[in-house]
């Protein structure tokens, strides 16, 4: 009971720390984008026969008008009621979008963090246990290739060969098969919802869609998460205690997988919780080659059109998210290491 | 008791056969997919209503078909394709209309058969309201009307049942063609009043995501930067050739350019308006889907200078440099020559056609071009910035590689900026750019209308803030002129003049390149730029 207590307090503490630097991300944001030439009333009274007036009237609109103290004042409020603004690119609340686009971007970037995961770990224990040899060679040669080649390219290159040319997958436009019907809106997770459902037909569909992206994304983070794992074990095996397991004669599976992957795993987390946040953020060219409805390409859109809200609106959610990320981390540190719970 | 095989299939059949009955009652048989069109664009629809500031090009598309106006512009045949033709008006929502013979009524007579999407019958009240909407509301109808005179409720006016009056002050020649554009959506007005609060009086926050309407297609989902589904409305009377061969549309958001070439070639979707010029050439040469390319007649790419500032206030100057440009090489560099030159006309003084845009006289002379720099007192030259949109990179970098390269060699340093679209925009309204190339559509293609919206004026769209006496004249009195001899006459002087200043350069029309797959037909070049889905079949 204690524990959970100390549990508790210590995840309150971390969310109060975090709140100075999320409202500082916020002003800065939005001083940026008043900062940035381009005046968002005049790239969107462009219509053929809007002239000043028309500027001036959507400036007012757009509370534009206003200084920019004043501006920032009526900002702060608003989030402070949850309100977020109006996207004048889509049209809609800011609040409306980010609610049906972050579940499309969260789906694909958990689908590619655990595709990378499933081949990074086997991969980076497999190049530590014989640095030097062809394997390692074979590991390091993937993840150069991977790191190397703009998610854009291999995500076109993956279009390219497995719509294209072998037909082999669905094409590539969003989550699910446009003459398919609407699928179920329950959290927004196709897969899930689908597999609530019971709808083994539309799970398939969805899943169709979703494995390009996410080997795209997931090849480009392979590099980071493969490279951590190789360089944590070799240090890890490396260690007397390994060498001790060794010498009483414990099985080898046990000694890799029980005592040095679980030691070797701390700076893989950190590295998997950063990726994370990266990916969820620097997902955008997937998201566009693949026309996947998420958060990172509405807001490169907007911020394309100067739309501030958008844009603001985007950068609160990815320091909320990094913030939350980051705690998970640490509590999952706990698990791997009793050690760092226990302090 | 022991089952047997056949006797469990009969049970299962039995529990199968409830649920295969109870299909909704009155729902239309799903259409199938030789009945749906699906087009692929980069851009998205942003509102259901068009006249809302910001609303995209595709907003407009999709509002000419779930919307009707009172009257609708016909279409021609020019070089096997379709262009549409604002010379002829037919009714829309309207059966018939006459003007009367001073050119100030324009009668309307409303289709007694029309209906509303929720199946009550159109009256001349909603139309009224609607008029009323697009003059009074604050919107981008406002402006527009204007150039109609169209500007007060007051100028509409119920004259009995089914009848609408418009009242002018002058006969001006577009108050016709005004009630025809993207933004003079006729309304339900009795459904829209519902959602209409104080502030709000003309139910804009509703009708943003919520249709009241008769067009020929009703909004089925609507999915704000993703995509937009319509499904045929049945009882659509207002087509000229009855009712569209498509039952159902989709118009999906596909931001990558590839892509879309990609869907289009392996017939996954089914058309396409902006696909790159590399890919086309691609596209056509493999074969396998149609490519209908139509200059876009209404609209011109241009280098425009700013005449209120040194040096490019002096005639002579612009002059040079219209001399000194390489305008095929350009054309072939920027478009793949995928277009209607502007450049290389062959009259001087006046021209013999009143059209616009027309080819201008305007063709490469380099020692022309230096002699008049030296007239204008820079024998030596000078250094100035060209400017373009990130945007419109792909026509406008080589374009401006070759103006670098070609005033280089008449003692002009060119340095190029290119600049993101929104901050590529302020400048220009703001009168900050001096020398930069931009293009511009007319919704209405009439001569004296190009010259009122682009040549006068301290505006926004008087690209090189040009300020001619003669021209702002003859301007508005060509717009109110009932004679046609005489109105030709004024629009070949406004010609001649613009010819003889050039206070921006007509570089070329654009191809709409639509690529669709080979069994579609009767694709229209509209004025709006867009697809017109009524018009579509499929072979």
């Amino acid at each position: 009971m204690r524990k959970l207590q100390a549990i508790g307090r210590r995840i309150g503490g971390r969310l109060l720390s975090s709140v100075p630097a999320i409202l500082g991300v916020v002003i800065l944001t939005f001083l940026l984008m008043r900062v940035l030439p381009g005046d968002p009333a005049v790239f969107f009274a462009s219509g053929p026969s809007a002239g000043q007036q028309e500027i001036e009237d959507l400036r007012k609109q757009m509370g534009l008008d206003q200084p920019v103290p004043v501006q920032l004042v009526r900002y702060l409020q608003d989030i402070a009621t949850g309100n977020l603004g109006r996207s004048m690119t889509t049209g809609q609340p800011v609040l409306t979008d980010m609610q049906q686009r972050l579940p499309a971007s969260l789906e694909l970037t958990f689908s590619a963090l655990f595709l990378a995961l499933a081949c990074a770990l086997p991969l980076g224990i497999l190049a530590a246990l014989r640095p030097g040899s062809a394997v390692d060679h074979v590991v390091r040669f993937l993840c150069t290739l991977g790191v190397c080649m703009p998610t854009f390219v291999s995500g076109l290159l993956l279009i390219y060969a497995f719509y294209y040319l072998l037909g082999w997958a669905p094409d590539p436009t969003g989550r699910i098969d446009i003459f398919a019907s609407a699928p179920p809106e329950i959290t927004g997770f196709l897969l899930f919802d689908f597999a609530v459902t019971g709808d083994l037909e539309g799970f398939r569909a969805a899943f169709s869609q979703l494995i390009l992206p996410a080997c795209t994304m997931a090849l480009f983070v392979l590099a980071p998460l493969a490279r951590m794992t190789r360089a944590s074990m070799l240090a890890v095996l490396g260690s007397d205690f390994i060498r001790t397991a060794r010498s009483i004669g414990l099985a080898p599976w046990r000694v890799i997988l029980v005592y040095a992957l679980r030691n070797a795993l701390l700076p893989v987390l950190t590295i998997a919780g950063i990726v994370f946040s990266t990916m969820l953020g620097a997902n955008v060219l997937v998201e566009k080659v693949f026309s996947w409805p998420g958060v990172a390409s509405y807001a490169l859109d907007a911020l394309l059109a100067s739309d501030y809200a958008p844009v603001q609106g985007f950068v609160l959610l990815m320091a909320t998210i990094f913030v939350l990320v980051n705690l998970l981390v640490d509590i999952l540190y706990g698990l791997a290491d009793p050690r760092i719970a226990a302090e | 008791m022991d089952l047997t095989r056949r006797q469990s299939l009969l049970a299962l059949t039995a529990l199968a056969a409830p649920a295969g009955i109870a299909l909704p009652a009155g729902a239309q048989p799903a259409a199938s997919r030789a009945e749906t069109l699906r087009q692929v664009t980069g851009n998205a629809v942003n509102t259901l209503d068009p006249t809302m500031p910001g609303s995209t090009r595709e907003a407009f598309g999709i509002s000419m078909n779930v919307y009707d106006r009172l009257v609708a512009f016909g279409r021609r045949q020019v070089d096997g394709n379709w262009v549409f033709d604002h010379t002829v008006i037919r009714g829309e929502l309207a059966e018939r209309f006459e003007t009367s013979a001073d050119g100030l009524k324009i009668t309307l007579h409303l289709r007694k058969d029309a209906r509303w999407h929720d199946g009550t019958p159109v009256t001349a009240e909603d139309v009224k309201w609607s008029l009323d909407r697009a003059v009074s509301a604050k919107s981008l109808a406002g402006p527009q009307f204007t150039t109609g005179s169209l500007t007060k409720p007051e100028q509409f006016r119920i004259a009995g049942p089914g009848v609408i009056e418009v009242l002018l002050d002058k006969p001006d020649r577009l108050a016709l063609s005004n009630l025809a554009v993207p933004y003079a959506i006729m309304i339900n007005s009795k459904l829209a009043r519902q959602h209409a609060t104080a502030e709000d009086p003309w139910a804009q926050s509703w009708l943003q995501n919520n249709t009241a309407a008769s067009g020929a297609y009703r909004i089925d989902t609507y999915r704000p930067g993703v995509q937009v589904t319509l499904t045929r409305n049945e009882d659509w009377k207002g087509g000229a050739e009855g009712l569209p061969f498509f039952r159902r549309i989709i118009l999906q958001t596909v931001p990558e350019a590839a892509t879309r070439a990609n869907l289009v070639e392996r017939g996954d979707a089914d058309l396409s308006i902006d696909l790159q010029a590399s890919d086309i050439t691609a596209l056509e040469t493999r074969g396998k889907v149609k490519v209908a390319s139509i200059p876009q007649t209404n609209g011109f790419t241009h280098i425009s200078f700013n005449t209120q500032v040194a040096p490019f206030d002096n005639v002579k100057v612009r002059q040079a440099i219209a001399a000194a440009l390489p305008y095929d090489s350009m054309f072939k560099a920027a478009l793949f020559g995928r277009g209607r030159p502007l450049f290389g006309g062959t009259f001087t003084g006046q021209p013999a056609s009143a059209d616009f845009p027309q080819p201008m006289p305007l063709k490469q002379d380099v020692e022309r071009a230096r002699a008049l720099l030296a007239e204008a007192g820079l024998a030596s030259g000078f250094s100035t910035p060209f400017a373009f949109s990130a945007g419109q990179a792909a026509t406008a970098e080589p374009l401006a590689a070759l103006v670098q390269e070609a005033l280089g060699r008449i003692g002009i340093k060119v340095e190029i900026q290119k600049m993101p679209d929104a901050q590529f925009n302020t400048l220009v309204a703001e009168k900050k750019l001096n020398f930069y190339t931009d293009a511009g559509t007319a919704w209405l293609p009439a001569t004296y209308y190009f010259f009122y919206l682009y040549f006068t004026r301290d505006q926004r769209w008087n690209f090189a803030s040009w300020n001619n006496p003669r021209i702002t004249e003859l301007s508005n009195a060509a717009r109110f002129e009932t004679d046609q001899a005489a109105y030709d006459a004024a629009c070949r002087e406004m010609i001649g003049i613009l010819a003889e200043q050039v206070p921006l350069l007509m570089l070329w029309q654009p191809n709409m390149d639509a690529v669709m797959a080979a069994n579609l037909r009767d694709f229209t070049y509209q004025f709006y730029r867009q697809v017109d889905f009524r018009d579509l079949k499929r072979a």
